[in-house]
């Protein structure tokens, strides 16, 4: 029908990764996932193999089902969304009879993201899941839509530090802080976690951000506030990254935000991270996801250098 | 921005077993059937042999500043020809009723996981509001194609009534009132007096779509009837698929997803007129 697409890429032929990387030893067979508030298992998988993804992080579980924000929960701004979801999730349990072994039956790479109100929601979430199958956890201390928990923690060097002292001895497996970038200086928090045992560190989460309906002069979404994503941020999670790969020069880091493309992910890759994820694209194309890492697949064919890093474990800068 | 592509997207999705992804389809038609509420249609052979009433389509615009998806029930579909109704009420629906015939739109769809349930040979009162007409549109046109239901429309409008000439073609009867006579309310309970209501050896099975306010009074109207009645719920979404869970409403099992929980849920479900 139209032709204005000069490089078309069959997302469904079989394709062999050819630039692989690892984050904390865990090999990736490409450096692009999905961003955990994104993926559904359910959702996604009638519109491609998922386990073709670097990794699949997997939206954040709660020890108890919750039920989240009430409605409306999201509205647009520039070249973004804004989400306040308040992490609605069927609960750990669920999540360890249903999406946790579909996605491992299928030969994914998952990251399991944890969510809680307090530190005991987190211990008890991290404790379920310390002999899962999952390949990663990651700690969502930046969640800007709950009003304990998530970004409260995230901002709070002190209490981040608290909790990743509680939850270290509990597992083995490598574990990721998600931060937020609602901070005045995100190295404070990224040090504070890996000093206390963080294997790695994934950023950006969203932006706190509100729209207002000019009509009656009140907030669009529910919770008034909620986070903003898309390609509108993308430049802060690039300088979050830079900034960070500057102050810890060895922890592995996933770049989120704002990517929708191939070279976007390289330009994250270039910042000093290890991999990227995918998040709000999703929502405005299913696929995105795994055409962003094809598109980096055959970009990365023409840097080497860069390549031969990320498939040994480490980073441009 | 290297989402649109060609529609060569579908068959290999299709191909290997998957659901299309989002992809640039050609419009074949677009009109103003009233003030603000624009009548596109657009060919996709996939969408047009798998569409069902209440499912709808994601349009996006293309302006790169605006990219959530603007999610619009298929209101007909004729060969290989989808249509849609949509109101202009922003900048998004200003960018998308401003294209013209031969231009490109990207569409994801359809999407909806559970449409109106029509299967049942029965006497379908089809119950719209406003912008809730296109799944009633669309499930009058597929009775109609199936042959074996009594079919009547209750359309309400706020002013000019810009679905009559569409809907009429499909439907045994039609019945249709704006705002200053009265509402849907109005016309059932017209209806019922005039012995309309009922057909010998059918049940009588309401499906309705429009605001929220009438989706409650005539939730309400059929339980008091005892009659079953099947609503198409409307709420701000995100991803239209599943995966974002931005668009819920509040039942009595909880928290569920419009877009792939519903977007049809019964009486019953929503707690309604109990």
């Amino acid at each position: 029908m139209t032709a204005n697409d000069t490089n078309h890429i069959n997302l469904y032929e079989d394709h062999e990764w050819k630039h692989p990387t690892k984050v904390a030893g865990v090999p990736w067979k490409n450096p692009v996932g999905t961003a955990s508030g994104t993926f559904q298992y359910a959702a996604v998988r009638w519109f491609y193999d998922v386990s073709q993804l670097g990794a699949v992080c997997t939206k954040g579980v709660s020890p108890v089902p919750w039920e989240g924000n009430p409605s409306p929960r999201t509205t647009e701004g520039p070249a973004s969304n804004l989400n306040a979801v308040g992490l609605q999730n069927p609960g750990v349990d669920h999540y360890l009879v249903d999406d946790l072994p579909k996605l491992k039956k299928i030969g994914a790479t998952v990251i399991a993201n944890v969510a809680g109100h307090c530190d005991e929601d987190y211990c008890e979430v991290v404790a379920k899941l310390a002999d899962c199958d999952a390949d990663m956890l990651e700690i969502n201390v930046s969640c800007p839509n709950v009003t304990h928990g998530g970004m409260s923690v995230g901002t709070d060097p002190v209490a981040l530090s608290k909790l990743m002292d509680k939850l270290r001895p509990m597992t083995d497996k490598p574990m990721i802080v998600k931060l937020t970038p609602n901070v005045t200086n995100i190295t404070e928090p990224a040090r504070a976690a890996v000093e206390h045992g963080a294997d790695a560190l994934s950023m950006i989460n969203t932006l706190l951000g509100m729209r207002l309906n000019i009509k009656t002069g009140e907030p669009i979404i529910a919770n008034r506030t909620g986070g903003v994503s898309g390609p509108a941020v993308l430049p802060v999670g690039i300088a979050a990254v830079y900034r960070v790969r500057t102050a810890l020069p060895e922890v592995p880091i996933i770049g989120i935000g704002g990517i929708d493309t191939g070279e976007k992910a390289l330009e994250y890759l270039y910042a000093g991270a290890n991999a990227v994820e995918v998040g709000a694209a999703a929502l405005f194309d299913p696929v995105a996801p795994l055409r962003v890492a094809r598109e980096l697949d055959d970009l990365l064919d023409d840097r080497p250098e860069l390549a031969a890093k990320l498939a040994a474990g480490q980073t441009w800068r | 921005m290297t989402f649109t592509r060609t529609y060569d997207v579908v068959d290999e999705a299709v191909a290997a077993g998957y659901f299309p992804p989002r992809h640039p389809v050609t419009i074949t038609a677009i009109e103003e059937l009233t003030t603000g509420v624009v009548r596109m249609a657009f060919k996709d052979p996939y969408i047009a042999e798998h569409a069902r009433p209440a499912q709808f389509v994601n349009l996006f615009t293309d302006n790169e500043m605006m990219l959530m998806p603007r999610p619009f029930g298929v209101s007909e579909v004729n060969g290989d020809e989808v249509s849609i109704i949509f109101a202009v009420v922003g900048k998004g629906t200003e960018n998308l009723a401003a294209k013209h015939v031969g231009d490109s739109v990207d569409v994801l769809g359809p999407l909806g996981t559970k449409p109106f349930s029509i299967k049942d040979k029965a006497h379908y009162v089809l119950v719209a509001g406003g912008l809730g007409v296109p799944p009633l549109i669309c499930a009058a046109q597929k009775l109609h194609d199936a042959g074996e239901s009594k079919v009547t429309a209750v359309f309400g409008y706020r002013d000019e009534k810009f679905a009559d000439d569409i809907v009429a073609p499909y439907v045994d009867s039609l019945l249709s009132i704006d705002n200053e006579h009265g509402n849907v309310v109005t016309l059932l309970d017209q209806l019922e007096s005039n012995g309309g209501l009922t057909a010998e050896g059918l049940d009588t099975v309401l499906l309705a779509c429009g605001p929220l306010p009438m989706m409650k009074a005539v939730a309400a109207w059929a339980a008091k009837r005892g009659l079953a009645c099947q609503l198409s719920m409307e709420q701000r979404m995100g991803c239209g698929y599943g995966t974002c869970v931005l668009c819920t409403i509040d039942t009595v099992d909880g928290r569920l997803k419009v877009c792939s929980d519903g977007p049809v849920f019964s009486r019953e479900q929503l707690g309604w007129g109990e």
